[in-house]
């Protein structure tokens, strides 16, 4: 039973914070705008085990339907003249409700939104409408359109089978299609307590009213802090790919494992300089992306992340508040047309193993170091988004955000980011997910000697070609029974 | 320099627990826009985000402007190439700069435009702004690398290619017009993607007829001093030589009765529906886009009684949206909905047609138009809410008429349309006449 890992409280998250109290992140400024962050330290790591996805749909609920006093339709109307709405989403270990609004309107939407969290209407109505919401989401949205981000969560699943994180977080199409009303309304009673809350305010509100957000949320049970914590999962004995069998255009790919490095532990402000290094999220200057985009022109991008990174393909920032006390090393590699998709994941193991052998040249590693200790001000450059941070800060037990990065770069050296990359990446015993069309061919030639060269539409100067010959032939540890090609319509079904 | 033009706009400070309709201007910061000899215009707007810099390039060049057949997408290829260097700036230099500036950096092209953005720290403004201004005089690319690129640009296609909605509006708009440009998505028609490698000329031609001056306003926006950037912006980018190309864009001639295209999409999804009007341009002077922007949101918004009833009461679809596009050039009012069940298709169609007829038959409650006026003013503040948002949003707007002004100007007059302004524009633009409707199922049927 995956509720029974609750145990003891975390690290108290905040000077001030007693046992199940809500906790308070507070980040006043002169901002007309005021943005309001409900976290819930729970999620799909609690769902039961045979009720995969009830922590998003108790949220999606709550969020996308009406309250005991007013109905969904009525909700919608009152926030409409404000410009305001609240958006929930729930990753394994917080589920999160936020909202916005110009300070005009703040004692009304905050009602609003109050009432939402503390007096849901559990409407049979409204429930039904969003759990067709999220069966879509599952079998049309991500299963149907997005190979990517298909690709992408298939891996977090593999990676994590048979541990709390081993379930898509919306769920599974059967359990959904028989969860009631009642095993939302139990989640909620058990998940949603005080001890488990962190509220966090920030822009130009008034002095009184955190105090007052508190107060209203003691109504919530007192409840005990979750606790996280279950043995990380073995490596696989070898690399393991899947690939999923669809009709699709090209063949999308992503890579990776569990690292035992999360934010605030020593070593995380190395990997994240060797992450950046590697493959900047959606920026040009990752190694990945110059090797096989730039110079090659493989695909659209290729990126490398030390944190879940989900819904990259419609955001050029990670999104805050999906802390994790475990983590994933994780390559995404942008569809490939499929004559070159071999070589391209090769590429991008060859690329890999090369890191973990070299490790970073040292004129890249100050570069990067600097681009990072800057690029921090991207990323928390609005309101909404330092409140995020701040919150997950709380969580990890570190500092602000930016200084935490700014003061532990500043420490660094290009030894000890090196000597992490030896210690926590492999280029070896990757779980590996691909979405294709052809995958019978896809699978012989992952599992065949033979080289799979690259197809070029112009010259290439002679490295480029020299470096080809190693990586058309570059091991990829693959024998048939590591292969799994699994139909596009088994999956997220149980 | 000589100053061509100059204005210093009033500036209301929102402070907390000012109240919203306290401001006169929709776009509340103070900004200083000035137009160099050579054409190029340059916005520079001070913001009260401390530290970041937001750089936006906007070219008045997007899928409007490939005029001659086969060469769709160009405008995107070539916001694609604009990162392939120049002979001070090799790509590899340019990313190391923009690194070391912890800049956040991108680009993308619409219908209109394109645009090259930057996000960085204040201290780095005069090596970017040095950089960007070699780039955009003195780009060189050799036909290798420009092969090269080709493929990056086919890989976009191919990362968009698994989502029907893509599909769904490239029949669309290949189906409601005939002559405009607009006919094609900003990534283009595949073949025209498929044969951009052979293209190399063209692109230099395309670089040559549309990177000059006269089509590019540069905003900054941020933590700055309007005097130092105008200064910086003198010393790079006044050598820039004006052009003078101007396209022929076909006008579309007018619609002479209903369009109908329908999709079969191979494997499993849910049935799509794309209702189109024929709409008129952007415009911040006559009522008409303004308009029927406020039908789009008070027919199909979430709050209008048809989302209720499909979405929310009878759950036959699960998306129902509708939007009047600021284009350039008259486009259209687009109403898309996925549904649940493929035999609920025709009858949503319909009651998405007969919606647009009630507007036109009756006024809209004036209560409800006063919420939406609310909504807007309200929405438009909540987005400024970082140096970035307020670089893209005055760039929306210059895009259009070359100044953030013009925001100001359209929403002032969305604040003065009555109810009879909405119908009189559904009667004038959402008839039969003026439809296309596009539908896309599953070859095996909706699962």
């Amino acid at each position: 039973m995956r509720e029974m890992m609750r145990v003891a409280a975390l690290v108290p998250l905040a000077a001030t914070a007693a046992m199940g109290a809500p906790r308070v992140v507070e980040l006043p400024g002169k901002s007309p705008l005021v943005t309001i962050r409900l976290v819930f330290t729970t999620g799909a790591a609690l769902d039961p085990a045979d009720k995969p996805g009830l922590a998003h749909l108790t949220a999606a609920l709550l969020s996308g339907g009406g309250t005991k006093d007013l109905t969904y339709r009525q909700l919608l109307d009152a926030m409409y003249p404000m410009a305001a709405g609240v958006e929930a989403y729930s990753d394994k270990e917080m589920t999160t409700f936020a909202g916005q609004t110009h300070v005009d309107n703040l004692d009304k939407f905050y009602g609003l939104m109050r009432d939402m969290v503390l007096h849901p209407g559990w409407r049979a109505a409204d429930f039904a409408r969003v759990r067709d919401d999220t069966v879509n989401a599952l079998r049309v949205s991500l299963r149907g359109n997005n190979d990517e981000e298909l690709a992408k969560e298939e891996l977090y699943n593999l990676i994590y089978r048979g541990t709390p994180y081993g379930h898509e977080n919306l769920g599974a199409l059967g359990a959904l299609g028989k969860m009631t009303v009642a095993d939302l309304q139990g989640f909620y009673k058990r998940q949603y307590t005080q001890a488990n809350l962190i509220i966090g305010i920030a822009g130009g509100y008034p002095p009184e009213f955190a105090a007052r957000v508190k107060r209203d949320f003691t109504a919530l049970p007192a409840g005990t802090a979750n606790h996280f914590e279950f043995p990380a999962p073995a490596p696989p004995p070898s690399n393991q790919a899947t690939l999923i069998a669809k009709d699709t255009r090209s063949v999308a790919w992503s890579l990776g494992y569990p690292i035992a490095v999360k934010r605030g532990d020593p070593d995380f402000p190395a990997l994240l300089v060797a992450q950046s290094w590697l493959g900047q999220h959606r920026e040009s200057s990752g190694r990945l992306f110059t090797r096989m985009r730039e110079i090659r022109g493989l695909n659209y991008g290729d990126y490398a992340y030390i944190e879940y990174f989900p819904r990259g393909m419609f955001t050029f920032a990670p999104e805050p508040n999906i802390a994790r006390h475990q983590q994933i090393f994780q390559i995404w590699i942008r569809p490939v047309e499929q004559p070159n998709a071999v070589f391209a994941l090769r590429l991008a193991m060859f690329e890999l193993a090369r890191l973990v052998k070299d490790g970073i040249p040292p004129a890249d590693f100050e570069r990067t170091r600097t681009f990072l200790s800057k690029y921090v001000n991207v990323l928390t450059k609005t309101k909404s988004d330092e409140l995020g941070y701040a919150i997950d800060s709380a969580y990890y037990g570190i500092p602000n955000y930016n200084e935490y990065v700014k003061t532990s770069l500043a420490k660094l050296t290009a030894a000890d980011v090196n000597r992490a990359i030896r210690k926590y990446l492999r280029a070896e015993n990757l779980q590996i997910v691909g979405v294709a069309k052809d995958t019978s061919q896809l699978k012989a030639e992952l599992t065949s000697a033979a080289a799979t060269p690259m197809h070029y539409n112009s010259p290439k100067p002679q490295d480029v070609m020299d470096e080809d010959k190693t990586v058309e032939k570059w091991p990829l540890g693959l024998k048939p029974e590591d292969v799994a090609i699994v139909p596009v319509d088994t999956i997220f079904e149980n | 320099m000589r100053l061509a033009k100059l204005f210093l706009i009033p500036f209301l400070m929102l402070a907390a627990g000012s109240a919203l309709f306290a401001a006169d201007k929709i776009f509340p910061y103070p900004y200083v826009q000035e137009d160099l000899p050579n054409g190029l215009r340059l916005i520079t707007i001070p913001t009260d985000y401390p530290n970041i810099v937001a750089l936006y390039i906007v070219v008045s060049a997007g899928s409007r402007n490939e005029v001659e057949p086969g060469k769709s997408g160009f405008a995107h290829l070539f916001e694609h190439l604009m990162f392939r260097g120049s002979p001070e700036f090799s790509p590899e230099k340019y990313q190391a700069v923009l690194s070391e500036a912890g800049a956040a950096s991108n680009a993308f092209t619409t219908d209109d435009y394109t645009a090259f953005h930057t996000t960085f720290s204040k201290e780095d403004l005069p090596r970017i702004l040095s950089m960007e201004a070699d780039r955009f005089q003195h780009l060189a690319y050799d036909p290798a690398a420009f092969r090269t690129e080709t493929l990056a640009v086919l890989g976009e296609y191919n990362k968009s290619s698994a989502n029907p909605a893509s599909k769904l509006q490239e029949v669309l708009r290949a189906t409601a017009f005939t002559a405009h440009t607009y006919r094609h998505t900003t990534m283009g028609f595949l073949a025209d993607v498929e044969a951009m490698p052979g293209a190399y000329d063209y692109s230099r031609q395309f670089f040559d007829r549309y990177y000059r001056p006269e089509s590019t306003t540069i905003i900054v926006a941020g933590d700055v001093d309007p005097k130092r950037v105008r200064a910086l912006v003198g010393e790079r980018w006044s050598t820039w030589k004006r052009g003078d190309y101007k396209a022929q864009i076909a006008v579309e001639p007018p619609q002479d009765g209903p369009r109908t295209a329908h999709v079969d999409w191979p494997s499993p999804t849910l049935p799509l529906v794309a209702v189109a009007w024929r709409a008129p341009a952007y415009s911040d002077s006559t009522e008409d886009a303004a308009a029927l922007d406020a039908i789009a949101r008070l027919a199909f918004g979430q709050n209008s009684p048809l989302y209720q009833k499909l979405v929310v009461d009878e759950q036959k679809a699960d998306s129902l949206r509708a939007s009047m596009a600021d284009r350039v050039d008259p486009y259209l009012f687009t109403v898309t909905a996925r549904v649940k069940k493929a035999a609920d298709l025709d009858a949503i169609e319909r009651q998405i047609e007969a919606t647009a007829q009630e507007f036109a038959a009756k006024p809209v409650d004036p209560a409800k138009l006063d919420d939406l006026k609310r909504h807007m003013r309200y929405d438009f503040a909540q987005q400024l809410d970082n140096s970035e948002a307020v670089a893209e949003t005055a760039a929306l707007y210059v895009a259009l008429r070359r100044t953030p002004e013009s925001a100001d100007r359209y929403y002032d007059m969305y604040a003065k349309l009555t109810p009879e302004d909405l119908a009189r524009a559904a009667r004038q633009y959402l008839t039969e006449r003026n439809r296309t409707v596009v539908t896309l199922t599953s070859v095996g049927g909706a699962k």
